[in-house]
């Protein structure tokens, strides 16, 4: 089962965030690639989410960016600023608080993926 | 892995500059993304147009460059920006506004006289003390309401951080 876009949505930013937090710098499709080996392929990011979020990160001074020339393209690899760090903890925590009430508010019973 | 050559790079920046990707930071990730699917396809065979034109449309619902206009959305939505941690806040904070009367009135305490000596000292003190509600009022909020605010300080919001809760509090209802 792949989840859908609407449940996904809110969750993006902290998805990227925690990734990058475990693993220091990932370019796109690394990241997606990561998530969908993390999830067995129960979540898929199209980069038609992943890159606009990855530049309002880059914007809001969550993510710093370096590049590596391959050939004649250029790839970004993306890391957590010092505030993407603080923000990414946050995230994740409150997303964790969230997933809590929800397993309260529906009655579910938590179980492995 | 056959990587493309400087040609088909060349083509395929092309194609997205004519999609209408103008944001050089989204273009070189596209165009990074297209190129490594493109080349594992390759890989299994077939010919780069072929290949180019499949893998294309598996970037977007209805255009290309609705990618750009939702980064383009997305960074409109950020806040103001920060300027001040959390900490250096509060450090700035403490030292500007409590440190100086708390060493004022230990000395005073245990000397039981004024450190300084000047005419009005006391309506000086008075005013700096009422002065100083305000800015006690945005430490005791960032305190007490941590998950309302970024762990950086807008500069708009250090002037209106006391006031915008209160506000927040008077306008709606206690229990929803």
């Amino acid at each position: 089962m792949v989840y859908s876009t609407e449940l996904l949505k809110g969750t993006l930013k902290t998805i990227v965030l925690k990734l990058l937090a475990d693993n220091k710098k990932m370019y796109g499709y690394e990241i997606t690639q990561r998530v969908k080996e993390l999830t067995q392929d129960k979540i898929q990011i199209t980069e038609g989410a992943l890159y606009p979020t990855l530049h309002s990160l880059e914007a809001d001074g969550l993510v710093t960016t370096e590049t590596e020339y391959i050939g004649k393209r250029v790839r970004k690899y993306y890391s957590l600023s010092v505030a993407g760090k603080t923000r990414a903890k946050e995230k994740v925590s409150e997303l964790a608080s969230f997933v809590q009430t929800m397993t309260l508010l529906l009655d579910l019973k938590p179980k492995a993926i | 892995m056959t990587p493309l050559t400087d040609e088909q790079i060349d083509h395929i920046v092309a194609d997205l500059y004519a999609h209408g990707i103008r944001l050089e930071g989204l273009r070189d990730n596209l165009l990074d993304h297209i190129c490594i699917l493109v080349e594992e396809k390759l890989e299994a065979g077939g010919d780069f147009e072929r290949v180019y034109a499949t893998v294309i449309p598996t970037f977007y619902r209805r255009e290309l460059y609705e990618l750009e206009e939702e980064a383009l959305f997305l960074e409109s939505l950020r806040g103001p920006h920060l300027v001040l941690s959390r900490g250096w806040f509060f450090v700035l904070a403490f030292a500007l506004v409590l440190a100086p009367w708390l060493a004022f009135f230990a000395q005073w305490f245990f000397f039981e006289r004024p450190v300084i000596n000047i005419p009005y000292a006391l309506d000086a003190i008075g005013w700096a003390v009422a002065l100083d509600v305000y800015p006690l009022l945005t430490v005791i909020i960032l305190f007490l309401t941590p998950n309302r605010f970024d762990p950086l300080i807008p500069w708009g919001s250090k002037i209106l951080l006391g006031l915008k809760p209160l506000i927040r509090v008077l306008s709606q209802p206690a229990i929803i």
